[in-house]
């Protein structure tokens, strides 16, 4: 942990002011191992903030905490001032506020295109067709895929479908964006497609936490950079801070190692 | 010879009643079997224990048994003493049939990448339209060949109704056989067929169906 | 007490409950006869009666689930039944004493089959002779002659043929007395035995079960508080013993011996034993079809 563990949101940030997601004490097991040990992180409306660490640090899991695809057994998580539920409906409510971007993509195999994209909005917010239609093709506008809406998801190279996904997300209208390592399971030259929608978005002024390698990324687009590693939080601070003056030894360790080549 | 050909309707009645009996159930069976299968791999321990045991119970009955027990064994506790002979025949196909349904369809729903359903629940999505929406209709078009093989069974199974009652196929097929003792080969035959027709037509259903999801995805 | 299959097999499936139910059909009836075999029988050398009297036993299928006429209780031994009187007969003229015999189940189905190939030398089992059957086996006699008729419970009010029209009436799957019922304008429902049949009406899901009266008349005996027999005969069942054809010399043989066993009274107390139990009258020996 840093001297700067729970900072004041506002403070070395460029977010609105106000806590949206807040995680105070959280504690995770797997079995033996401690893959989140005491994290307390508190992130602003509007905040980009990037999550980096060496495998096994524990930052996708962190990530997928936050709308509960992994339970924690200690500590609390608030999403706009409320706890996560547990169970039921009321997590159910909750997810649909919080898009998520899965590195293997995750669109569904049997839709197609628009249909990934309607089919949230008509089941879960309960969205007319034509509506959830129309939002559908202008989000798909955004990312340039339009011109595929018809074709099934096999049908489109991995950095289309990860712009899908990132659209089928944005479709729901979510109050934070969760990428877990978006860009990892991507062709190199497919990379650049995703992170330009993504730097859009953060630019539009959308929370949101990413779990990526991409440095530059972090660099360009992110307000914030939280360093983990073991498991907990080893250093947090602006993007440039960071890069050039990491205080934390693992941290240093971490860049020499990246960035070397 | 004269017989089966003079009492022809008597041989379509008995197949239309086989037909009856093979469609319910089969329908029963796949609504059935689609429930306990939700039920498994559901996240609600007591009901998946419940479809856990329903499935390993009557997987390991005989179907005569469940056949004696609807038909004898319930109306002896007043239990579907005036449902008619048809539904009773329904609901012991289906009783019997849902477990190897809700096996065949668990294949198919593990064949079905855990992100999917991940990508459903992280966008709101409950429990059962997780299932309905995401898993199971992918987990079908994974169970289309072993599905097809149970339903087969099953429209075979029928047969044991027509000693319960059923004027199906193979009651009729006993009606002629024992008026016409010296035909009985030509009868078997002309049964046999009627069951190979019957048995073909789900086969190319399936073969179809196969074709039609292959060249979607 | 006998359990008849169905129940032995919900009880197996935990329904204990469903004995509670249990009648106990097949406890009369149950009387036999001595006889003894005829040591002096003898044949022409050649024919099939040679051939059995020189070995000593023989082979008759019977009717296993038919009260009064040819039935076997799980627990007991061999079947009792007016069939099964008229087989010890006719084994006795062979020279065949009756612990020699070899009682063989044999079902509606499967009669002609079991002689054809020669796994029974003899059926007696309520076997109605009709052309078609002596198409592919030999039928001597008829010994017995009867009518189908209805058995239902004793508070229906079914009481001509014509009020089964739009009822639902079992019998044994595949038999003639269905395909008769439905030319009724009843609903037919085959069972694989009489027995469920009767279980069927019992427990009220059917309204009527039919066959040969002499079936139905031992089944009421058995059950005289819930059952009775209903309507005049509607059909004309003249019960015969069947041959193979591989041996018709055994046509004459049967006939003589059912003549001797009516002159010598032995006709009679066969059937007073066994049919004659529910009170129906000992009828004469019916005129015997001529061999060919």
């Amino acid at each position: 942990m840093t001297a700067e563990a729970a900072p004041e949101p506002g403070q070395i940030h460029a977010g609105t002011g106000e806590p949206l997601v807040v995680l105070d004490g959280v504690n995770k097991w797997f079995g033996s191992l401690h893959v989140l040990n005491d994290i307390d992180l508190s992130i602003a409306r509007g905040e980009v903030v990037v999550v980096i660490g060496p495998s096994g640090s524990g930052k996708s899991t962190l990530c997928r905490t936050i709308n509960r695809l992994e339970t924690i057994q200690q500590g609390s998580i608030t999403l706009d001032g409320q706890p996560l539920p547990a169970e039921g409906k009321q997590l159910a409510n909750l997810r649909a506020e919080v898009g998520m971007v899965f590195q293997s993509f995750n669109l569904w195999a049997h839709k197609t295109i628009l249909e990934n994209l309607t089919l949230g909005p008509i089941k879960v917010r309960k969205t007319s067709k034509a509506d959830a239609e129309k939002r559908g093709m202008e989000l798909l506008e955004r990312v340039g895929i339009a011109h595929q809406a018809q074709k099934y998801p096999a049908q489109l190279s991995g950095g289309q479908q990860q712009r899908v996904a990132i659209a089928r997300a944005l479709a729901m209208d979510p109050k934070v964006m969760l990428f877990d390592e978006p860009t990892s399971a991507l062709d190199p030259e497919m990379i650049k497609e995703v992170l330009d929608v993504m730097v859009d978005l953060a630019q539009r002024g959308m929370t949101m936490v990413v779990v990526t390698h991409e440095m530059g990324f972090a660099r360009t687009a992110a307000d914030r950079v939280v360093f983990m590693a073991d498991g907990a939080i080893a250093e947090e601070n602006t993007p440039e801070e960071f890069f050039t003056n990491p205080r934390s030894e693992r941290a240093q360790d971490f860049l020499g190692k990246i960035l070397k080549h | 010879m004269e017989d089966i050909v003079s009492n022809f309707d008597l041989v379509l009645s008995g197949f239309w009643i086989t037909l009856q009996l093979a469609f319910w159930s089969a329908l029963g069976s796949l609504v059935i079997g689609a429930l306990l299968v939700a039920m498994r791999v559901g996240p609600v321990r007591v009901l998946a224990l419940f479809a856990t045991s329903y499935v390993n119970i009557v997987r390991n009955t005989p179907l005569l048994v469940i056949f004696i027990l609807v038909f004898a064994g319930f109306p002896a506790l007043d239990l579907l003493v005036g449902t008619p002979f048809l539904v009773k025949g329904i609901v012991t196909m289906t009783i019997y049939t849902s477990p190897f349904v809700c096996e065949a369809l668990r294949a198919g729903v593990n064949s079905v990448q855990l992100g999917q359903a991940e990508a459903a629940r992280a966008i709101g999505m409950t429990f059962g339209q997780t299932m309905t929406q995401v898993v199971l209709p992918q987990a079908v078009r994974a169970s289309v060949p072993p599905l097809t093989s149970v339903i087969i069974a099953m429209t075979k199974n029928t047969s044991i109704a027509a000693v319960f009652g059923l004027a199906e196929a193979t009651a009729r097929m006993r009606g002629f056989t024992n008026n016409n003792a010296d035909d009985r080969i030509l009868i078997f035959l002309v049964f046999a067929l009627g069951y190979i027709v019957i048995v073909e037509a789900i086969s190319g259903a399936s073969w179809l169906l196969e074709r039609r999801w292959r060249t979607v995805r | 007490m006998r359990m008849t299959r169905i129940k032995v097999a919900a009880v197996a499936a935990g329904l204990a409950m469903v004995a509670a139910g249990c009648g106990d059909a097949g406890s009369s009836g149950g009387e036999t006869r001595d006889v003894e075999a005829d040591e002096n029988a003898e044949f022409e050398s050649g024919t099939r009666m040679a051939e059995l009297n020189e070995q000593g036993s023989i082979k008759i299928g019977v009717k296993f689930d038919q009260p009064g006429i040819g039935f076997k209780g799980a627990s007991e031994d061999e079947p009792v039944g007016f069939d099964v009187e008229i087989g010890k007969i006719l084994a006795a003229d062979l020279g065949i004493a009756p612990e020699d015999i070899e009682w063989v189940e044999t079902i509606s189905d499967n009669r002609e089959p079991f002689l054809e190939e020669g796994e029974v030398d003899l059926v007696v089992a309520s076997y109605s002779i009709t052309e078609e059957r002596r198409q592919v086996v030999g039928q001597a006699g008829p010994y017995y002659e009867t009518g189908q008729q209805l058995l239902v419970r004793s508070d229906s009010d079914i009481s001509t043929v014509e009020d089964i029209k739009g009822t639902e009436v079992c019998s044994v799957t595949g038999s003639t007395s269905l395909e008769n019922i439905e030319a009724e304008g009843a609903t037919a429902r085959g069972f694989d035995t009489y027995s469920e049949c009767v279980d069927q009406v019992l427990n009220g899901s059917l309204d009527a079960m039919t066959t040969d009266g002499a079936i139905l008349l031992g089944y009421a005996a058995e059950d005289p508080d819930n059952l009775k027999v209903v309507v005049e005969p509607f059909s004309e069942e003249r019960y015969g013993v069947g041959y193979s054809k591989d041996a018709p010399e055994m046509c004459d043989f049967i006939n003589d011996s059912l003549e001797t066993a009516a002159e010598d009274g032995s006709y009679d107390e066969a059937f007073e034993i066994t049919l004659g139990e529910s009170g129906v009258e000992t009828p004469e020996l019916p005129a015997l079809d001529p061999c060919a």
